[in-house]
C-alpha cells in the first residue's frame, strides 16, 4: 500500500519519548525525511541487554513457595510445632508450622527439589533460576499487586510493560507492543497494566483470552464488508487527502501520527488474525500445552513473543485463585491448568530458539506463610496467609543462569535472610536484562523524575549468566 | 552494527537538582567544619538533597565527601582543591555543555563562590553529622522566608501593561503581555486565522461540537465588527457549553457512575447527578468561589443551600480503594500536590506531614450521606417500607434456616439407610430399582439420589468413604455395607455437632469485632478431613467432587427446602412468603438524592502517621488549613468538621493559589497547554509561568469579575493571541517550537468525546438534552453526548479508553491524547464510524440531491464548515464514479481524514 503523507524523522521520534507525545513541535523538515516511525519503534536500550523480550506469568494470589520450590525439610520436621522466632506479621493471626503436603524431588540435573505438583516444569529447571528470598512490603494484594506490577505500593503508577516499551519500543509495529492476557480481570484490575503518566500509547494492551477466535479478541479487527482491495483504494484515498490537509496547513507531528498509525492498522488486520489464532499451531503443540485459559494464553504469548511484542503478560485467572488461605492441597487443581503449559512454553521457546532472548517470569504478588492460618473465619484451617517476608520467583532464558538457586528464606521458609531480594531489586534486575540502566529509565511527570524503581532497586548481577 | 549509546532521555536525568535558596556571602574563615555547618551543608541540605541523596538521581548520592569523590553517572562531582575541574562548580557555574544547574534558575554568585572556596580548600565534610532536615528544628517544621518568597505564594500583583512596538496588534490587554514576550525574543505572531478556523475553533473551544451550515452562514454573513463577539456569547449562552466544560472539570473530580470494585460491577445510580450539577454551574456560570465552596461544604453554606450540595459529589463519589481526598483538594483547588506528605515532609513545597493529617482530619470528620431529593414525606414512606420489607424478609429467611437445619439433623440420622438404599442401586448384582427403593424404604428420593451421584463419585476430599469405594467395587456383602454406613452415619453426625460447637465458639471469639480484628484472632476449624465431609454433606458452598454439585447433598437450598413442610408449618410457611411477595410488588422506586457528605456528630482530630503508617501514630494534629497560605500560625477549625472553613480559606480573593490555578485551567483548554504547563502544580517542582505577569493580570481580573468563568472566556478568545493561525514559521519554530510564547496557534487533536459527538452531528444522529441517567456508549441507541455516557472505574468504555479518557480513578489535570493502531482500527472496522457513514452518506444523498458535486460540497461544507478546493473536489469525484457503496466508503474516509479529526 501506498502512503502519500510524510513521514517524521527518527531522531525527533527519539526526542519525542523524552518528553511525551504532545510535546514535540512541527518541523518544516519533517515532510522531507524518511522512515516512518512511532513512538513504540524499536530504540536503542542503554547497554546490550541479554534479553529482547518478556514473558510474564502471573500466578495471582500469592502461589505458596513452601509447597512448590522452597523446600523445608525443617518445616517436615517441626509440623505441628511453633515457629521459634515467633510469627511474623502478615495479614491474619497464623498458628503452628504446617508441613507441605506435596513431596519434593531432586530435579534435572542441577537436583533442584520441586514438589510434585510442579512436575512438568520441574523437567525444565535446568533452564530455570529460582529465587528463594524475595520480599514486597506488605501482607495484602492491592498494595502488593501494584508494587509488582508498578514498583508503587499505591495506584497511579505505569506499569513493568509500559515502562519497557517506553525504553524500548517494539519490534512489530503492526501488533501491540505490550499485550496483557487474563480470562476475566485480577483484583485492581486494569490498573495493574496502565501507562499512567506515561503517554497512552505504553498502556498493555488487554485481550480477555478465554476464546480462540482471534476476531472475538481484538477490537474492531475486520471489516464485516469492505473488502482488502477496497480498504486500499479508501486508504489511497485518504492518504491524498491528508497530504492536501498538510499542504494547506503545515506539516505537524500530530498529523503525521495519525496517518502512521492508520498504515499500522491496516497491516494490524492480518497479522493479529494469525498472531492471536492458537488454532494454527499444530496438534502436537496444543496438545503440549495442554486445555484450558491459561493454557491458551502461554501458547498466545508465545506466538506474540515470535513476532516481536515487547511483553506479554498472563494471568492466571480472574480475581485471585491462589489465594489458598483455607486448604493448600487446592494447589493441585491451580497446577493440574499451569503447571503443564508452563514447562510447554520453556520447552517450545527454547526449541525454537527464542528461550535466550525472551526472559520468562513465573511469579505472584507474594507467597504464604509457612504456618497454618488460624485468624479469620476460613472454612478449615489447613491453608496459609499471604506472606511478604519471603517466597519465590521464578525465571527462565534472557540470560538467566538456569539451573540455579538465588538467596534463600529461613529455614522454616517465613522470611527471606540469605540475599534478600526486594520486588525492586528483581524490575531492577529485569530491566538490565533487557539492557536499561533502571536508574537512568525516568520521565519526567509533575515536576519529578519517576522511574519504575522508585528510589530503590539493585541488579542482581549473580544471577546472570 | 547496532550500536548502542546513552538514550536521549530528558536531559534531566543527569542532573544534580539545586533550588533557588539565599544565604549571604562570606569568605572561608577560620574552622572549615563551621563554613561547612554555616554556608554548604544548608546550600546542599536545602538544594540538593531531595534529589541526591535517597533519590539518587543522575548516580549521584551526596552525603559524604566520599560519594562526592565518587560522584554519579557522570563522573566524580568534585576534584578536591580543583574547583574548575569539578563538575559540581561547572554544573552550578552553569559552563558544562550538559549539566547546568538549577534546571530552571541560578544561583547566586555568592552561593556559587562558597561552593567554589569549600572545594578549593579541600570539600571538608565532617563525618558522622546527621544531615537534619533543614525544614526542622527541634521536631517542629519552620517554613523559611526564602520558601515564603516562592513566586506562587505570592497574591497575585497589578502590573501596568507592557508597552509593545508593534502598533495596532493587540486587540485586548491580555495581548499586550503576548506581544511583549514576542517582541523580547525577536519573534513575529503569524497572521490571524481566517474566519471559517476562527469560527471552528470557537466551537469546539466553547461546546466541543463543530458549527452546523447556518452557523457558518451565518458568521459569514455578518460583516459587522462585533460578529464574533456574538459568537463567542451565543456560544456561552448554549446548553451545549456546559456539557464541554463541565466534563473538563469531570476530569478533575474522578467522576464515575461506579466503584473500583475488582469481582463485580457497583454502580452508583445517583452519581450522574452531580454530574450534571456540574454542568449546569458551568452553565448558569456559578461564581468560581462559590463553585468550590459547593464541593467542599455546599450543605453548610448560609443561603439556598439546597441549590450548593449536589457540588458534595466531589468527595462522595470519591475513589473508595485509595483515600486522595486530601490530594485531590490540593491538587485540584490549589495547584498543591499535598497528597506527597502524607508519609513524610513534602520533599520540595513547604508543606509538613501535619499539614496532610490537618487536612485529612477535616475530611474523616465527614462521612458519606444522602441527600434525598423528594419531599420528606416520599423518602419517610420509602424508609418505612423498606423497613418493613427487610423485616419480613428476614422472617422468611429464618424461618427457612430453621426448618432447613433440621432438615440437615433429620437426614443426617438417616445416613445409614440412604447408604445402603444406594448400594442397592448401585451394587453391581442384583441392582434395584430406585423407585422401588426409594418406597420400600420410605426414603425421599432427591436425597436418595442425590446420595448415589454422591457415592458414585470420586476422588473425594476427605478419605471417609474409601472404604465404601472398596466395598462397591469388590462386590462386598449386605452386612459389611451396613457396618460401614452405620460407621459413616455416627460420624456424620458426630462431625456435625463438632461443627456446631465450632461454630458457637468463633461467633464468642469474633463477636462485634470488624473483618480485620477477625483477621488477627485466633479462631477454630474442623480437621481438615472432617470438613470436607462436613461440606459435602451440610454446607451451602457449591463444590466438585468431581461432578459438581450446587450444595451439600443434605442441603436444600432456598425455597428448596419448602417441599419437605406440611400442616401448620407449611401454612406458616405460606404466609410469611405471601407478606413478602406483597410487600416487595408495593415497594416504590428508590427516591433520587446526592450522593453527599455531611459533618460526623463528633468531629475528630487525626494523628500524624509516622511514614504513612496507621499503626505508628504521632503527635495529634487539629484540623486547619495548609501553614504555607495561612498567615500566622494557622488556626484551628472550630466549625464542625471544619469543611465550611477550609472551603472559605480556598475560596477567598486573598488565597494566592485559587484564582491563578483556575484561570490558568481556562487558559490550557484554549490553547492546548497552561500558561503553568503543569495545572495541577504550582509548586517547586512544578513548570513556571511563561508569562507570569499574565497569570497575575488574568488571576486579578477572574476575582474582580466576581469569579466569571464565562467573562474569563470572553476575554481571551476576543484577544488577537486567540486569533492566530496554526501556520509555522520556520524562524519562530527555532527559537521556540512549543509556541510557548504564543506565536502562533497549535493544532489540537480532538478528544474522545468532541470526536464521538462530532460524528454523531455531522451524520445527522447526534441527540441533544441535558442531563439524565448515565446510559453506556457501546449501546448502538445511544445517540447522546459522550458527556451522558457511562464511566467507569471498574473498565472503562472501550471507545473512551482508545482516545485518552483520563482514568475516573485520580484526578486528571490534562488530557495526554496518544496516536495507537488500535484508534486506526476504529475509523477502518469499527461499527460505530460505519454506522455513522452511512448515515453521512444518506444525509447527503437527501439534502444535496443526486448532484454528485453537490453532495461532495455538502460533506466538506458539514464536516470542516469549508468548500472543496477543485483538487478536493476531482479526486472525490473520480472516487465515487469508480467505487462499489462509494457514498458509504467516501463519507468513512472524509471521517478518517485529518481534517476532521484536528482543530486548528
Amino acid at each position: 500500500m501506498k502512503f502519500t503523507g510524510a513521514s517524521i524523522n527518527r531522531r525527533q521520534l527519539l526526542r519525542s519519548v523524552g518528553t511525551g507525545f504532545g510535546m514535540v513541535a512541527a518541523s518544516s523538515l519533517l515532510a522531507q525525511s524518511q522512515s516512518p516511525v512511532s513512538v513504540l519503534a524499536p530504540k536503542l536500550s542503554h547497554f546490550p541487554g541479554k534479553a529482547k523480550q518478556v514473558i510474564f506469568l502471573f500466578l495471582n494470589g500469592g502461589p505458596s513457595h513452601v509447597d512448590s520450590f522452597d523446600y523445608k525439610p525443617m518445616l517436615e520436621k517441626y509440623d505441628g510445632q511453633p515457629y521459634p522466632a515467633g510469627n511474623l506479621e502478615t495479614e491474619r493471626r497464623t498458628g503452628h508450622l504446617m508441613r507441605s503436603p506435596f513431596e519434593f524431588k531432586r530435579r534435572g540435573e542441577s537436583g533442584i527439589p520441586i514438589s510434585e505438583i510442579f512436575s512438568h516444569l520441574g523437567g525444565c529447571i535446568d533452564d530455570i533460576c529460582v529465587i528463594k528470598s524475595m520480599y514486597t512490603d506488605m501482607p495484602f494484594h492491592e498494595p502488593s499487586l501494584f508494587m509488582f506490577n508498578s514498583g508503587q505500593r499505591i495506584p497511579g503508577h505505569p506499569s513493568l510493560g509500559s515502562w519497557l516499551t517506553y525504553g524500548l519500543g517494539t519490534e512489530n509495529q503492526n501488533l501491540p507492543g505490550y499485550v496483557v492476557l487474563c480470562p476475566g480481570l485480577p483484583v485492581v484490575g486494569p490498573q495493574l497494566w496502565s501507562s499512567a503518566f506515561l503517554p497512552g500509547a505504553y498502556q498493555g494492551t488487554y485481550i480477555r483470552n478465554e476464546d480462540s477466535d482471534p476476531e472475538k479478541l481484538v477490537p474492531n479487527l475486520r471489516n464485516a464488508t469492505t473488502g482488502p482491495s477496497q480498504q486500499q483504494s479508501q486508504l489511497d484515498l485518504l492518504g491524498q487527502l491528508n497530504q492536501l490537509h498538510i499542504e494547506r496547513h503545515g506539516s505537524a507531528p500530530e498529523f503525521e501520527a495519525t496517518i502512521h498509525s492508520m498504515e499500522v492498522a491496516y497491516r494490524m488486520q492480518t497479522e493479529a488474525m494469525d498472531a492471536f489464532d492458537v488454532r494454527r499451531e499444530s496438534e502436537a503443540t496444543r496438545s503440549m500445552y495442554g486445555e484450558g485459559d491459561f493454557a491458551r494464553g502461554c501458547l498466545i504469548a508465545r506466538r506474540l513473543i515470535e513476532r516481536g511484542v515487547r511483553m506479554v503478560q498472563v494471568y492466571y485467572g480472574s480475581s485471585q485463585p491462589w489465594d489458598t488461605h483455607d486448604d493448600i492441597l487446592r494447589m493441585r487443581e491451580l497446577t493440574a491448568q499451569s503447571d503443564k503449559p508452563m514447562a510447554a512454553l520453556i520447552h517450545d521457546l527454547r526449541t525454537m530458539g527464542l528461550l535466550d532472548e525472551t526472559l520468562v517470569v513465573i511469579g505472584g504478588e507474594f507467597g504464604r506463610t509457612p504456618t497454618v492460618e488460624v485468624g479469620g473465619l476460613v472454612a478449615v484451617q489447613n491453608g496459609r496467609d499471604h506472606n511478604n517476608h519471603g517466597f519465590s520467583v521464578l525465571l527462565a532464558g534472557g540470560g538467566v543462569r538456569g539451573g540455579t538457586t538465588y538467596g534463600n528464606t529461613d529455614e522454616f521458609g517465613f522470611k527471606a535472610e540469605e540475599s534478600p531480594v526486594h520486588v525492586h531489586d528483581l524490575q531492577a534486575t529485569m530491566l538490565h536484562l533487557l539492557g536499561l540502566d533502571h536508574t537512568r529509565l525516568t520521565y519526567r511527570y509533575s515536576g519529578r523524575d519517576f522511574r519504575l524503581t522508585d528510589v530503590h532497586g539493585r541488579v542482581i548481577e549473580e544471577i546472570i549468566a | 552494527m547496532r550500536r548502542y549509546s546513552p538514550r536521549c532521555f530528558p536531559a534531566v536525568v543527569e542532573m544534580f537538582l539545586f533550588l533557588v535558596m539565599c544565604t549571604s556571602a562570606q569568605t572561608q574563615s577560620g574552622d572549615p567544619v563551621e563554613f561547612f555547618e554555616m554556608k554548604v551543608r544548608p546550600l546542599l541540605a536545602a538544594q540538593c538533597f531531595a534529589c541526591h541523596t535517597a533519590t539518587a538521581m543522575g548516580g549521584l548520592v551526596m552525603k559524604s565527601r566520599e560519594a562526592l569523590l565518587k560522584g554519579g553517572d557522570s563522573g566524580p562531582a568534585i576534584v578536591s582543591g580543583h574547583p574548575d575541574q569539578s563538575l559540581l562548580i561547572q554544573a552550578v557555574r552553569q559552563t558544562h555543555d550538559r549539566l547546568k544547574m538549577p534546571p530552571q534558575s541560578r544561583l547566586a554568585e555568592e552561593q556559587i563562590e562558597n561552593l567554589v572556596t569549600w572545594v578549593r580548600a579541600g570539600a571538608v565534610w565532617p563525618d558522622d553529622s546527621p544531615a537534619a532536615s533543614a525544614a526542622r528544628q527541634e521536631g517542629r517544621y519552620v517554613i523559611r522566608q526564602e520558601q515564603r518568597d516562592f513566586w506562587s505564594f505570592q497574591p497575585p500583583s497589578p502590573v501596568d501593561l507592557p508597552r509593545v512596538k508593534r502598533e495596532g496588534w493587540a486587540r485586548s490587554p491580555l495581548d499586550h503581555f503576548v506581544l511583549s514576550r514576542l517582541e523580547d525574543e525577536g519573534l513575529d505572531p503569524v497572521e490571524p486565522a481566517d474566519r471559517r478556523t476562527l469560527l471552528r475553533r470557537a466551537h469546539f473551544d466553547l461546546t466541543g461540537l463543530p458549527p452546523t451550515l447556518d452557523e457558518v452562514n451565518a458568521f459569514l454573513d455578518d460583516e459587522s465588527s462585533d460578529a464574533f463577539q456574538r459568537v463567542v456569547d451565543r456560544l456561552l449562552a448554549s446548553p451545549r457549553y456546559g456539557e464541554r466544560w463541565g466534563r473538563f472539570w469531570l476530569d478533575l473530580a474522578r467522576y464515575s457512575d461506579d466503584k473500583l470494585n475488582s469481582t463485580e460491577d457497583e454502580p452508583y445510580l445517583n452519581a450522574f447527578r452531580y454530574r450534571d450539577w456540574v454542568i449546569q454551574a458551568f452553565n448558569d456560570d456559578l461564581p468560581y468561589d462559590l463553585f468550590v465552596k459547593s464541593q467542599l461544604a455546599g450543605d453548610l453554606l448560609q443561603d439556598q443551600s439546597k441549590e450548593y450540595v449536589g457540588g458534595l459529589g466531589f468527595y462522595a463519589i470519591s475513589p473508595q480503594f485509595q483515600d486522595d481526598r486530601v490530594d485531590a483538594t490540593t491538587r485540584t483547588f490549589l495547584g498543591l500536590t499535598g497528597g506527597c506528605a502524607q508519609c513524610h515532609d513534602h520533599k520540595f513545597d513547604p508543606i509538613p506531614t501535619e499539614d496532610y493529617y490537618a487536612l485529612l482530619g477535616v475530611f474523616n470528620s465527614s462521612e458519606i450521606d444522602e441527600y434525598p431529593l423528594s419531599a420528606e414525606e416520599v423518602v419517610e414512606q420509602y424508609r418505612k417500607e423498606e423497613e418493613r420489607l427487610n423485616a419480613e424478609k428476614k422472617a422468611l429467611d429464618e424461618f427457612r434456616a430453621n426448618q432447613r437445619s433440621q432438615l440437615i439433623e433429620a437426614l443426617a440420622h438417616q445416613t445409614s439407610c440412604y447408604i445402603q438404599a444406594s448400594w442397592k442401586v448401585l451394587r453391581s448384582n442384583e441392582k434395584e430399582d430406585l423407585d422401588s427403593v426409594t418406597q420400600d424404604q420410605g426414603l425421599d428420593k432427591e436425597t436418595l439420589n442425590r446420595w448415589i451421584e454422591y457415592l458414585s463419585t470420586f476422588p473425594r476430599d476427605h478419605p471417609f468413604l474409601d472404604p465404601w469405594d472398596q466395598a462397591l467395587a469388590s462386590g462386598a456383602k449386605a452386612h459389611r455395607i451396613e457396618e460401614i454406613a452405620q460407621s459413616v452415619e455416627a460420624l456424620v453426625i458426630s462431625v456435625g455437632r463438632e461443627k456446631r460447637r465450632v461454630d458457637e465458639e468463633n461467633e464468642r471469639r469474633t463477636h462485634g469485632k470488624t473483618r480485620v480484628e477477625i483477621g488477627k484472632t485466633e479462631l477454630l476449624s474442623l480437621e481438615r478431613d472432617k470438613y470436607f465431609l462436613w461440606r459435602d454433606l451440610a454446607s451451602e458452598k457449591e463444590f466438585t467432587a468431581p461432578s459438581k454439585f450446587e450444595s451439600g447433598i443434605l442441603y436444600y437450598l432456598e425455597e428448596k427446602v419448602d417441599r419437605f413442610l406440611d400442616g401448620v408449618w407449611k401454612s406458616h410457611l405460606d404466609t410469611l412468603s405471601r407478606r413478602v411477595e406483597r410487600l416487595e410488588a408495593a415497594m416504590p422506586e428508590k427516591y433520587p438524592f446526592f450522593h453527599v457528605i455531611s459533618d460526623k456528630e463528633k468531629a475528630s482530630n487525626e494523628h500524624v502517621r509516622i511514614r504513612g503508617n496507621p499503626s505508628n501514630l504521632g503527635e495529634e494534629v487539629p484540623r486547619r488549613f495548609l501553614s504555607i497560605l495561612s498567615q500566622s500560625e494557622p488556626r484551628p477549625f472550630t466549625r464542625g468538621s471544619g469543611r465550611l472553613e477550609l472551603a472559605e480559606a480556598i475560596a477567598s480573593p486573598d488565597n494566592p493559589l485559587t484564582a491563578r490555578v483556575m484561570v490558568n485551567r481556562i487558559w490550557l483548554q484554549h490553547f492546548g497547554q497552561g500558561i503553568v504547563r503543569t495545572p495541577s502544580n504550582l509548586g517547586q517542582m512544578g513548570d513556571r509561568p511563561s508569562h507570569p505577569e499574565l497569570l497575575d493580570y488574568l488571576a486579578l481580573c477572574f476575582v474582580e469579575s466576581g469569579w466569571s468563568v464565562k467573562a474569563m472566556h470572553r476575554k481571551i478568545m476576543l484577544s488577537a493571541t486567540y486569533a492566530l493561525s496554526t501556520r509555522f514559521s520556520e524562524a519562530n519554530y527555532k527559537v521556540d517550537p512549543e509556541s510557548r510564547l504564543l506565536w502562533r496557534h497549535r493544532p489540537r487533536r480532538l478528544d474522545a468525546e468532541a470526536l464521538r459527538d462530532s460524528l454523531l452531528q455531522v451524520s445527522g444522529k447526534l441527540e441533544l438534552g441535558v442531563g439524565g441517567v448515565s446510559s453506556r456508549l457501546d449501546d448502538e441507541s445511544n445517540l447522546r453526548r459522550t458527556v451522558y455516557g457511562f464511566v467507569s472505574r471498574r473498565r472503562l468504555d472501550t471507545l473512551l479508553a482508545l482516545f485518552d479518557f483520563p482514568n475516573p480513578n485520580s484526578s486528571s489535570p490534562r488530557r495526554i491524547l496518544t496516536n495507537t493502531p488500535l484508534q486506526g482500527l476504529f475509523f477502518l472496522n469499527s461499527e460505530l464510524v460505519a454506522r455513522m457513514a452511512r448515515a453521512l452518506s444518506q444525509r447527503l444523498e437527501v439534502e444535496a440531491g443526486g448532484e454528485e458535486p453537490a453532495r461532495i460540497s455538502l460533506a466538506y461544507r458539514l464536516l470542516f464548515g469549508r468548500q472543496p478546493s477543485p483538487k478536493e473536489m476531482q479526486i472525490g469525484l473520480s472516487f465515487v464514479n469508480h467505487e462499489s457503496d462509494a457514498w458509504a466508503r467516501y463519507a468513512q474516509t472524509l471521517l478518517s481524514s485529518n481534517e476532521f479529526l484536528y482543530i486548528n
